[in-house]
């Protein structure tokens, strides 16, 4: 036994990374890989049981409107094992798990009308790689499921960045067409008994698209399937060319400062770098043909952004390295407020734009007293402007000097550091606590605490400051008068 | 999470901020220009160190509070 897993582990080792295009004429050798790969799985000695699931049922359906690819996947899951099974494991080949940036899981109960979610944990799986590099993520079933037992599942998952622009330059007036790569096949380390696949692409212009039998498009929808009983791992690579003029809007970096005043006010101020990441804008830019025919010129560049902010926000301010920019509007509501903006220039393919955006928020707004005694700032995470991907962003929270062990509560995983900052009337500085994350997107827009411990005595620290620089200039008057630097007495 | 969510605001409400101020730095200026006058006004033998102190110290208390205050009502929370 001990052998025979060495010598496994030495034939997945030895064996080169393949090309998607070279798997496809070696899927006879993959599916004995995938077998190889079963035993594997199922004679490991992990803590959580990985015994035999079998999908019933999957469809997956790919919204590939925006540059924001989001999945959702329904399975019916099936336990033919004799053990109960807790977990559920889902399979994303190599390249798509590196650009994951979300991924949720619900248990879905009651039919149609009735249909309840009830969210489940998904994370990293600690099993082996699946066959070809396949990453493996776990779903934690609410109850084990029983032997015979079936549970649906709703999976949905963002991928980002992975439309690959095609022509990679276009000039201002061509339309801009992108390659979408992904499997007909459902890749699963489980038998799928039944499944499709339905992309949605935003326009009718599909260029080419790989034809696996039964595969259909009808206007804007490819459908895939449907396909009966397939192995697990299989994999089948499409390719998927379409056009695309959704604006490809991403920040490279995203550094945010969020100030809290003890005396009334949050200010919040964010620094963007803004970049067009379509196809690449190559020849000359004509500001006059961009005007006058919007329809033919420049259908693959964005001119406004929409920056969602919350209620009763005042202040805002819209400015870059040269000054203040003025095309911007801001509507208020009882509910959220919009600023649009619009950078100096058009942004084309490649084109770059950095700005600052701060605007601030009444104190009672975000800032919170717990049951314990502690203070916690209520602020979203992610980026505020609207669609877009932000491939890092920087938050940071400057807490009032005096504030002592501050802690995070945030729903996902985020990186944290702390810092000292150093404002107005500050001794001995202000605690920053640095929460850094990649690859966010707008699902991450979700509210997150900072709490930390304050003592309300703390905040007479500011005008006491002052009270003792006055008093020390009138005593050094006093010592001034009350001197005597006469000569002659 | 069942926790009672009580919003935070500052002590002094927002509105009062300028109104606070301009009064506070008056008294506080009107305090100093009587320190200065008693200094200017008595000779050294009457002159006393207590009455001198208080007034400087009720003058900076005044112009310390009052200066933060402007401070935030010109809307620099320090």
């Amino acid at each position: 036994m001990h052998i025979f897993f060495r010598r496994l582990g030495s034939i997945l080792r030895e064996k080169p990374r393949l090309n998607m295009e070279v798997f496809v004429a070696r899927s006879r050798l993959t599916l004995i890989f995938s077998l190889f790969a079963l035993l594997f799985l199922s004679s490991s000695s992990l803590s959580s049981s990985t015994s035999e699931l079998q999908i019933l049922t999957a469809e997956r359906r790919i919204d590939l409107a925006s540059h924001i690819i989001r999945v959702v996947l329904t399975l019916k899951v099936q336990n033919d094992e004799a053990s109960p099974a807790s977990n559920v494991l889902l399979a994303f080949p190599p390249a798509q798990a590196k650009h994951l940036a979300l991924i949720q899981a619900a248990e879905v109960a009651g039919k149609k009308r009735k249909k309840s979610l009830h969210p489940l944990d998904v994370k990293q799986s600690n099993h082996a790689d699946g066959p070809n590099g396949a990453k493996l993520y776990s779903i934690s079933l609410r109850n084990p499921l029983s032997t015979g037992g079936s549970v649906s599942i709703e999976v949905s998952y963002v991928l980002t960045q992975s439309l690959e622009p095609f022509p990679v330059e276009i000039s201002q007036s061509e339309s801009q067409l992108v390659l979408y790569r992904d499997s007909a096949l459902i890749l699963s380390p489980y038998e799928i008994k039944q499944q499709t696949t339905v992309i949605r692409t935003p326009s009718t212009k599909i260029e080419s698209f790989t034809r696996v039998e039964p595969s259909t498009q009808l206007r804007t929808e490819l459908k895939y399937g449907p396909y009966e009983d397939q192995p697990s791992f299989s994999y089948s690579p499409i390719l998927v060319h379409f056009e695309n003029n959704n604006p490809f809007a991403v920040v490279e970096e995203l550094v945010r400062e969020i100030e809290i005043s003890h005396w009334g006010n949050l200010q919040v101020t964010e620094h963007y770098t803004l970049v067009h990441n379509g196809a690449r804008h190559k020849g000359g830019f004509s500001r006059v043909e961009y005007q006058s025919r919007p329809t033919i010129s420049g259908v693959a560049s964005f001119k406004h952004l929409l920056v969602k902010l919350p209620p009763r926000v005042h202040s805002v301010y819209y400015r870059d390295n040269i000054g203040n920019i003025s095309t911007s509007h801001l509507r208020t509501g009882y509910s959220k407020s919009e600023l649009e903006i619009e950078p100096r220039y058009p942004l084309l393919g490649g084109w770059k734009a950095t700005f600052i955006i701060g605007y601030g928020l009444p104190l009672e707004d975000v800032l919170f007293e717990s049951d314990d005694g502690k203070r916690y700032l209520n602020f979203s995470f992610g980026c505020p402007i609207a669609e877009t991907l932000v491939n890092k962003i920087i938050n940071k929270v400057v807490l009032p000097e005096g504030s002592k062990n501050p802690s995070i509560v945030v729903p996902f995983s985020v990186e944290r550091r702390e810092e000292t900052s150093y404002s107005y009337l500050d001794i001995v500085g202000r605690p920053v606590v640095v929460l850094e994350k990649e690859n966010v997107v707008p699902e991450h827009n979700v509210l997150f605490q900072v709490y930390y411990d304050f003592h309300p005595m703390s905040m007479l620290a500011e005008p006491l400051m002052l009270t003792s620089v006055f008093f020390f200039l009138f005593v050094a008057a006093l010592a001034y008068i009350h001197m005597d630097i006469s000569i002659r007495k | 999470m069942t926790q009672s969510a009580k919003p935070i605001s500052s002590p002094v409400p927002d509105a009062w901020y300028p109104s606070l101020a301009v009064p506070m730095l008056a008294v506080g200026l009107v305090i100093t220009a009587s320190f200065f006058i008693y200094e200017a006004t008595s000779s050294r033998k009457n002159r006393s160190l207590a009455k001198e102190l208080v007034t400087g110290a009720a003058a900076s208390f005044f112009l310390g509070f009052g200066s933060l205050f402007l401070l935030l009502a010109s809307g620099v929370y320090v």
